[in-house]
């Protein structure tokens, strides 16, 4: 097959094969002879808006995300075209190609009998129930915490697009991959990037994850004053859509609330749109599932009662699911913004158990507060004494207040800079330094270890000395351990449940 | 669960022996598993396979795609097209699901039908009956020469042609209308901690130690 040679519009040089490989919606898309790049051409005539859009993507915004400071780490987090071409009266752009670890290793079960080997891990297949539960090969699944991962991952390079002023305005599982083998996620097709008030949005979005006022309003004129279009604000609902699906595999909007029983379309601009109204709504329980109208495969996961939101996610990302999902769903400037997602999901994964039963699917589960912990995926009751750290700060010298931040120690667990220390944030700004452990807990001969390993200021209040670097120190009920004398540095408080 | 059906109506009869229906069986084969790599499709879309020739029947009732299996098709007999659209009423009357009260209708039936003659038998009929249905899209496919697709375009608006002898084209129809039902198929506080008998207590508000 013949390759074409040609410069972007930068002068870089460019090769590709000419022959088509794929196709989305808008484009087609081509291999270039180097693997790093694919070349993606416009099959229709794109306006004037669109070519200077693609110039802003490529230049202006590009720069203001890769090449800053610390831009190296958003490399792999967004799949963002580098160049801008023309071909043949054709406008195309150049992609990075997507990480082998985005397509599928194993595809789907019985020797792959859907054929997905190698195709493109699109977040669907593993936010729909049905598929997880009877198509996917299970070694394709990942467990609880990878999805927590991505979600995190996610939460953070939408903050950092919006942070530069820029909305997505079509996320939806089909433009972020994932791979909840290793825990990663990528955003792709970022072409379609609104910048408010300078390029408008060229598509409305994906069913799913349209926002009720997109969606109550699409039947206005494109230009009518009180159309709402996509924005910063529609792609907080897509985020929390995404983010609720990836941990509990159902729509948080489709219930059995039927609008119009006439006319499915209508319906569903309705249930989507004006009349939108969340599934696990606390007091208005008209859009429950109907279990009596599900897919025996949607199961355990659509039955709310069974897998409440509230009790599964816990303290932390609860509150914004209503946010998102009750106050928020209708008062755009209500919901929780990327930013807010981003620390809950880091601070619910301090929370996370693992479970014991080696045939439990999720593999983790929060710990809810209770006396006597059960997963509630597989049932399995916890034995055993639980330790739980109460993360307590300095409000002023010897004054420690409670953060409203727990961790759950479990066996070979970690401590990270980020808990000795409020200032610092689990975030992609760590330095090297703090991504290091600074010391561990271990179940030892009938009792719970904290082994310091780096903490200089290590000090237990029980009894009242030092724990150097190298030295361990008991966990006990009601034990105060100051983990750092610096500014910011946190006092935790044990906690120990006895299991059943 | 709100499905897409979608209705085969495929024409059987003795004209269609050899190559134009081993074409179409290789469509079926192509469209379902384009289909089967659509996570959207696979939630939603349902197929039934309705075939004619001296009679109409359903060779396959509404079926979840992953669970749909493609029928034997045998060229035979003469060509009721009337029949066949009131067979197809009937299916779709009793399998597309209305909403009720607390459950969600299915979306509104896709049919392909695909035929390469005139019918002999009384077509208008069939049509009559099938206008009682409520019908998303029909798609009507006819060959390109030996046929009046004025007929067709009275059952309705959209029909292609083609050279039933020519195996791509049909291989591009059947992967146009996997395309089509792709994109139709897109289409208490807890806040606190609360203090109970089974829970853990809460942690002191405030500590005070001396450093």
């Amino acid at each position: 097959m013949k390759s074409v040679k040609l410069n972007a519009l930068d002068g870089t040089p460019i090769e590709f094969i000419n022959q088509v490989v794929g196709q989305g919606s808008l484009k087609d898309c081509y291999f270039s002879p180097d693997p790093s790049y694919v070349v993606l051409f416009y099959r229709e005539k794109q306006d004037h808006d669109t070519f200077e859009r693609l110039k802003k993507i490529t230049g202006t915004y590009r720069q203001g995300i890769f090449t800053q400071a610390g831009g190296d780490y958003w490399q792999d987090k967004f799949c963002w075209p580098s160049h801008v071409l023309q071909h043949e009266g054709r406008l195309g752009l150049v992609c990075p190609s997507y990480d082998p670890r985005y397509l599928f290793t194993w595809g789907s079960v019985n020797q792959d009998m859907f054929k997905l080997k190698g195709r493109e891990k699109e977040g669907k297949w593993f936010a729909s129930a049905r598929h997880r539960a009877r198509l996917l090969d299970p070694r394709e699944k990942g467990d609880w915490l990878k999805y927590f991962r991505i979600c995190i991952l996610l939460s953070r390079s939408v903050r950092r697009m919006h942070a530069i002023g820029l909305a997505h305005s079509d996320l939806s599982y089909k433009n972020v991959l994932i791979d909840p083998v290793t825990g990663s996620a990528v955003i792709v097709d970022v072409d379609g990037l609104v910048v408010p008030n300078l390029y408008p949005p060229q598509v409305l979005g994906t069913p799913d994850f349209i926002a009720p006022e997109v969606m109550a309003s699409n039947h206005l004129a494109f230009h009518d004053p009180t159309r709402k279009l996509p924005s910063r604000q529609s792609d907080q609902h897509a985020l929390a859509v995404l983010i609720y699906m990836y941990l509990l595999y159902r729509h948080p909007l489709r219930g059995r609330k039927v609008h119009d029983p006439d006319n499915p379309e209508l319906d569903e601009k309705l249930a989507m749109g004006d009349k939108a109204l969340f599934i696990e709504h606390n007091s208005d329980l008209s859009n429950r599932p109907n279990l009596n109208d599900v897919h025996p495969a949607e199961l355990p996961w659509i039955d709310v009662s069974r897998l409440p939101a509230a009790k599964l996610l816990g303290p932390y990302l609860y509150p914004l699911v209503e946010r998102a999902f009750v106050v928020g769903l209708h008062q755009p400037e209500l919901r929780p913004s990327a930013d807010e997602w981003e620390h809950a999901l880091v601070k619910t994964v301090d929370l996370l158990q693992p479970c014991p039963n080696p045939d439990c699917e999720q593999k983790w589960f929060v710990f809810d507060n209770t006396l006597k912990p059960v997963c509630p995926f597989c049932q399995n009751p916890f034995k055993g004494l639980l330790p739980v750290l109460n993360f307590y700060y300095a409000r002023k010298p010897g004054i420690y207040s409670q953060e409203n931040y727990r961790l759950m120690v479990y066996h070979n667990q970690y401590l990270y800079p980020w808990h000795v220390n409020r200032q610092i944030f689990a975030n992609e700004k760590l330095s090297p330094d703090q991504i290091k452990p600074v010391g561990y807990f271990v179940w030892h001969q009938g009792a719970w270890w904290l082994v310091n390993q780096t903490l200089p200021d290590l000090w237990d209040k029980e009894s009242d000395c030092a724990i150097p670097p190298g030295q361990r120190v008991m966990l006990k009920e009601g034990g105060k351990l100051l983990l750092s004398r610096e500014e910011g540095g946190r006092l935790a408080m044990v906690q120990l449940v006895q299991g059943n | 669960m709100r499905r897409l059906p979608v209705y085969l109506v495929l024409d059987s009869s003795g004209s269609m022996s050899g190559e134009p229906l081993e074409a179409v069986k290789n469509g079926i084969q192509i469209l379902v598993s384009s289909l089967r790599q659509d996570p959207y499709a696979l939630e939603t879309a349902f197929l039934s396979v309705i075939s004619f020739e001296s009679q109409a029947q359903q060779l396959v009732p509404l079926t979840e795609l992953s669970q749909f299996q493609a029928p034997p098709l045998v060229a035979n007999g003469v060509t009721s097209l009337g029949a066949a659209l009131s067979l197809l009423a009937d299916c779709i009357q009793r399998e597309v699901k209305t909403a009720t009260q607390d459950r969600k209708g299915d979306w509104k039936p896709l049919v392909f039908l695909m035929t390469d003659g005139m019918p002999t038998d009384d077509w208008e009929h069939g049509l009559a009956r099938l206008k009682t249905q409520k019908i998303g899209m029909m798609v009507a496919c006819g060959p390109n020469h030996g046929m009046d697709t004025d007929l067709l375009k009275q059952i309705t608006p959209h029909v292609v042609t083609l050279d039933v002898t020519d195996s791509a084209a049909f291989k591009a129809f059947f992967k146009w209308v996997s395309a089509s039902i792709s994109t139709g198929s897109q289409k208490v506080d807890t806040g606190k901690e609360v203090m109970g008998l089974s829970e853990l207590p809460p942690p002191p508000p405030e500590i005070t130690i001396v450093v």
